[in-house]
């Protein structure tokens, strides 16, 4: 009313503000360890002002109650950084897979009574409750050598000079956290149980990228032949169906596809190249 | 099984790059022509000779094809056996994936669903479509029609229909299967050609995948145009008429064509 007898206009908010002071229900989806059998259990949250799923996951384990009044044990996930760089707390919130720390239970859950289901990720096996373990995600790392090799008995010297257009196409290369998101969203990549299949099932969009970044590094390019022999085997570049979840979904807008194109294309001329003129 | 595996791991890579090589040449090359060839009983009366020159238009073409020298070889290598390996090898890659357009449903999620959904579809209609059309299996045909190179149109038109009068019931679950598995097969191949040239990596930049896919867009578009005025030009084709234009291709004695003796013996002579 003062604001109207001034003359004056509020700003105009293109969302309804979050209601301060509101609870939220979670609804998520617990198992008390590996080859145990999920159940859902549902917690109501009082919301503070910036809160995240993290925050609220922390409130849960200090009052492990769920809706039904029954005390239960604390919720179990992963976090690290809180800051989206370490990939450590992704999870599936809402049926979408990102990391827990930086979604905002303003943008998720604006209104009183406002559900939130957190999942873990289904490609990894689970640990405990939103825990999972993605050791098969660095285990494809490994794979496809995605490192510089620096290691020797002497000092190799200054490696050769980088160039400024190059460094742009590989920093955002390098800002990948090997979260899991691009894995999870990936109709191509699959639970494997067997960790025998690991090197013959799909090695997911990080890794391909990883080559790519280590490809166009002077000192890393030295591997290129191998980093490309291991992605034209089984579960390498060709197991790629070209749904394109992966660059929808990863939280650092990484250029997935175009780094499985720019692989596409180096295979081409690496399977050329050594059908002409290789052993 | 064990060996199937290890030959499929060993020249994984070259299966996988044969398996998209045979997918835009010899097939796509084949489904282009195909097309537009079938297309000509709609586009065929631009000629001026209306339905029957779109039925002589269409004739011709056919007896050209059976003209070919080892007809029977050039289907069995170029294509019979290129789509008999790019389905069964597509259908063991894509029963690897576990598609999830219902939690992330974005339109390259959908295509990549789609692509192995029509893929299937595709692989049973062009199956019926061969061993009915080329290979004879009438009883799998309403009203048991045998599709014949003499009368192709007219033939065509019987099988579309379940018989040669009227469309029926039945002719009409054929004629609907028809615009089905042509529409999914040209979508395949539209959108197969999109994700090869990623695959071959000759689109990096998501800028350079747009503008091939809208390239993709409207060869599709094209080529859907020919797959279903061929169906419904087929479809909807009148027999009798049709029949009479096949005659008139195959017995040229009774319509007035101008022969050396012909034209020695009457048709100059009038003039003066």
């Amino acid at each position: 009313m003062t604001a109207s007898a001034n003359g004056s206009h509020k700003p105009a908010h293109t969302k309804p503000a979050a209601k301060p002071g509101r609870k939220v229900r979670f609804k998520v989806k617990r198992c008390d360890g590996p080859g145990k059998i999920s159940r859902w259990e549902t917690f109501e949250v009082p919301i503070e002002p910036g809160s995240n799923v993290i925050s609220c996951l922390q409130w849960i384990a200090a009052h492990p109650v769920t809706t039904e009044g029954v005390r239960t044990t604390p919720v179990v996930w992963d976090a690290n950084c809180l800051e989206e760089v370490c990939g450590a707390c992704t999870m599936v919130i809402n049926g979408k897979v990102r990391q827990s720390c930086s979604a905002l239970i303003d943008a998720y859950a604006p209104n009183p009574g406002d559900e939130i289901t957190l999942e873990p990720m289904t490609k990894f096996p689970v640990i405990r409750d939103l825990w999972v373990d993605r050791s098969r995600a660095f285990k494809n790392l490994t794979r496809v050598r995605a490192w510089v090799p620096i290691d020797g008995t002497y000092n190799l010297g200054a490696g050769p000079r980088e160039r400024p257009n190059d460094q742009a196409v590989r920093y955002v290369l390098s800002t990948c956290m090997t979260c899991g998101c691009c894995m999870e969203a990936c109709p191509q990549f699959n639970i494997e149980p067997d960790e025998a299949a690991w090197d013959t099932s799909f090695a997911g969009a990080h890794a391909i990228s990883q080559a790519r970044l280590f490809n166009m590094h002077g000192t890393g390019a030295q591997l290129k032949g191998e980093r490309l022999d291991a992605l034209m085997g089984p579960g390498g570049i060709t197991d790629c169906g070209n749904a394109q979840n992966c660059v929808k979904v990863c939280p650092k807008e990484i250029p997935l596809t175009e780094s499985i194109a720019a692989v596409g294309r180096s295979a081409t001329i690496h399977a050329l190249a050594k059908w002409f003129t290789g052993p | 099984m064990a060996e199937t595996t290890g030959f499929l791991e060993r020249h994984h890579f070259l299966l996988r790059r044969l398996h998209s090589l045979s997918g835009v040449a010899p097939i796509g090359v084949f489904l282009l022509f195909h097309l537009t060839t079938n297309a000509s009983i709609v586009w065929g009366r631009l000629g001026g000779g209306g339905a029957p020159g779109a039925v002589k238009t269409f004739q011709h073409e056919v007896n050209f094809i059976h003209s070919l020298p080892a007809l029977l070889l050039i289907e069995i290598f170029g294509l019979w056996l290129p789509i008999l390996f790019h389905s069964v090898l597509g259908i063991i890659y894509a029963v690897s994936g576990r598609p999830n357009v219902g939690h992330y449903p974005y339109p390259g999620n959908r295509r990549y669903t789609l692509q192995r959904l029509s893929g299937y579809v595709g692989v049973l209609f062009i199956f019926y479509h061969v061993a009915t059309l080329r290979w004879h299996w009438t009883f799998l045909i309403p009203g048991g029609t045998e599709w014949t190179a003499e009368y192709a149109a007219s033939t065509m038109g019987a099988v579309l229909r379940g018989g040669a009068a009227g469309m029926t019931i039945a002719g009409l679950l054929v004629s609907a299967f028809y615009l089905l598995g042509v529409s999914l097969l040209v979508f395949h191949l539209a959108n197969g050609l999109w994700t090869a040239a990623i695959t071959w990596g000759l689109t990096i930049s998501a800028q350079a995948q747009r503008r091939w896919g809208q390239v993709c867009f409207v060869i599709g578009g094209l080529l859907m145009l020919g797959a279903w005025s061929a169906v419904i030009g087929f479809a909807t084709i009148n027999h009798t008429v049709a029949r009479g234009a096949e005659e008139g291709v195959h017995a040229p004695e009774p319509t007035p064509v101008l022969t050396p003796g012909m034209a020695e013996a009457g048709t100059l002579r009038d003039e003066h």
